[in-house]
């Protein structure tokens, strides 16, 4: 604790606990979205039911109909838990608030990155608990270990600062770019199709597996996915390892960019 | 005797609500021209949505080729009817999209000011920018990769502006909602949303109470099944359903509209409208 003190990093868990706290407050939200759970794993449900019926197998890329509703359980509340982290960054860079940020005592992009945990944390535990009732009424319950459960939970969380680190570099463009959305539609479609959302990995044509399983996609939606429904130690540390190289590529390239771009910032008025 | 004035009466009032649609279509384009670089980024954006999707389905079939009998052609066809009627639907008639919150806000008594009929006249208030890209998605899709020859063009031509009709009439249904439950923003999203779900995956995955549902409440089965059959085998049957389907969508989403209109209460609310 005290290292944490003396380093100053005790207030980003604050910033991330106050953020959790703030979004637990919307749960109407989440209660909106989940219809959009309901139908969406329903129709996946139906998709594969009849892929499975109509191919006649028990595995399809080495799972059963059950672990792939379960798998896309996850991969949906992985995806609709997204906080807006791009829209926000490009707020601050458009409306000048981000030199306010800069007068505070602390780093902009930990006060971010903190701020979306706290809030994804919350979002993605409310979606998942109710896409996993889903997943359990329409094809029953997977064999679940506690190893699994905590390789799941080791992986899940470095997956979602990746996500927010290509976010947050999407954000930083608005610096250059008149607008950001477009990068912002083109980054969640690639993570949506070749990240695996709608189709584990195992189901692409082979050639392309290599080297989808090596970009930054798969270890922010498929690798969790994966390991909650097929835990191994084996694949657990290919995982780690991939997402650890990752880490380090994308937090330097924030970290550079991020160094240009304040450069750029020139405050005025008082 | 008497039917021919009320034909040409019927045939004028046609006309002129034609002329007033075309200027208010130009008025909205040229609206949104003013904003060229956010107009063609949000279109863009569109086209490459439903380029994901197309390839998630090419993907999809690459490993299985079949599905319940439809291949990734019919799956294309899907996707692109749907694309294009949705795209056709709100790019003229945009307000539909916006109906629950104009509603909620008193934002209607400036339209009932109007001597024109109030509901056709309202629609064509805005254009929504991505249909445009919902509508180039469709017919370029179906063009470039279906490859169809005239007489399935002509087809798909009136398909899509059966499907066009009936997004317009659900959307004015779910919109409408508002009349009654006050601020149904959210509830009418979610509605439009299962409806667009359902539609854009094949019809012939779902079967039982689902299927029923499809043809009444979420009317997905009259984009994603019969439109489709439709143009597989150039069948009348499934076309005239397809028709019969949007028709009534339509003229339930007109009949809710008015029933909830008498419920409406002005929201004195000040506004001008350049």
């Amino acid at each position: 604790m005290s290292l944490l003190h003396k380093y100053g990093l005790h207030k980003y868990g604050w910033i991330a606990w106050t953020s959790a706290r703030s979004h637990v407050a919307y749960l109407g939200e989440v209660i909106a979205r989940t219809l959009f759970l309901i139908v969406i794993l329903y129709i996946f449900l139906q998709l594969w039911r009849v892929t499975y019926s109509e191919t006649q197998a028990q595995q399809l890329g080495g799972f059963t109909l059950a672990q792939m509703l379960w798998y896309l359980c996850i991969t949906e509340s992985m995806a609709i838990s997204a906080p807006r982290v791009a829209q926000e960054v490009d707020q601050d860079v458009r409306t000048g608030a981000l030199a306010v940020q800069l007068i505070r005592p602390m780093s902009y992009p930990l006060y971010r990155l903190w701020s979306s945990l706290g809030e994804r944390c919350v979002r993605f535990s409310l979606n998942f608990a109710v896409s996993a009732v889903l997943a359990f009424l329409f094809v029953g319950a997977i064999p679940i270990s506690l190893t699994g459960l905590f390789l799941f939970l080791i992986v899940l969380p470095i997956a979602f600062i990746l996500d927010f680190l290509m976010m947050f570099l999407i954000g930083l463009g608005a610096f250059w770019l008149e607008d950001t959305t477009g990068l912002v539609l083109i980054y969640s479609r690639l993570l949506w199709l070749l990240g695996g959302l709608l189709i584990p990995l195992e189901l692409f044509p082979e050639s392309w597996q290599p080297i989808l399983r090596n970009l930054p996609f798969a270890t922010i939606i498929y690798a969790p996915a994966r390991l909650f429904v097929h835990p191994t130690w084996n694949d657990a540390i290919a995982i780690l390892l991939r997402q650890g190289v990752t880490l380090l590529i994308l937090a330097i390239g924030v970290q550079w960019v991020y160094r240009i771009a304040v450069q750029r910032i020139h405050a005025n008025g008082g | 005797m008497e039917v021919k004035p009320m034909v040409i009466k019927a045939m004028s009032r046609l006309l002129n609500y034609l002329g007033l649609a075309t200027a208010y279509i130009r008025l909205n384009w040229h609206a949104h021209l003013e904003y060229r670089g956010a107009f063609l980024s949000q279109l863009i954006a569109m086209l490459l949505n439903n380029l994901m999707w197309v390839a998630f389905w090419v993907l999809f079939f690459t490993r299985f080729p079949v599905l319940r009998g439809w291949t990734v052609q019919d799956v294309v066809t899907l996707w692109a009817i749907a694309a294009a009627g949705f795209g056709l639907a709100h790019a003229i008639y945009g307000n539909a999209l916006q109906l629950a919150t104009l509603i909620t806000q008193g934002q209607l008594d400036v339209w009932m000011l109007y001597p024109r009929v109030l509901l056709p006249h309202l629609l064509l208030g805005r254009m929504n920018a991505t249909s445009w890209g919902d509508l180039l998605f469709g017919y370029g899709v179906y063009l470039g990769f279906v490859h169809p020859d005239l007489v399935h063009f002509v087809w798909f031509v009136g398909l899509t502006t059966a499907i066009a009709a009936l997004f317009v009439g659900f959307s004015v249904l779910t919109g409408s909602l508002s009349f009654y439950l006050g601020n149904a923003s959210a509830l009418s999203e979610q509605w439009r949303f299962a409806m667009l779900s359902f539609s854009t995956y094949p019809g012939t995955l779902f079967e039982g109470g689902i299927k029923l549902l499809l043809y009444t409440l979420i009317p997905a089965g009259f984009v994603a099944y019969l439109p489709i059959e439709a143009l597989r085998s150039l069948s009348w049957i499934h076309a005239v359903w397809t028709i019969v389907g949007s028709i009534a969508v339509l003229g339930v989403g007109i009949g809710v509209f008015y029933h909830g209109l008498r419920r409406y209460e002005s929201g004195n609310l000040m506004e001008m409208r350049g």
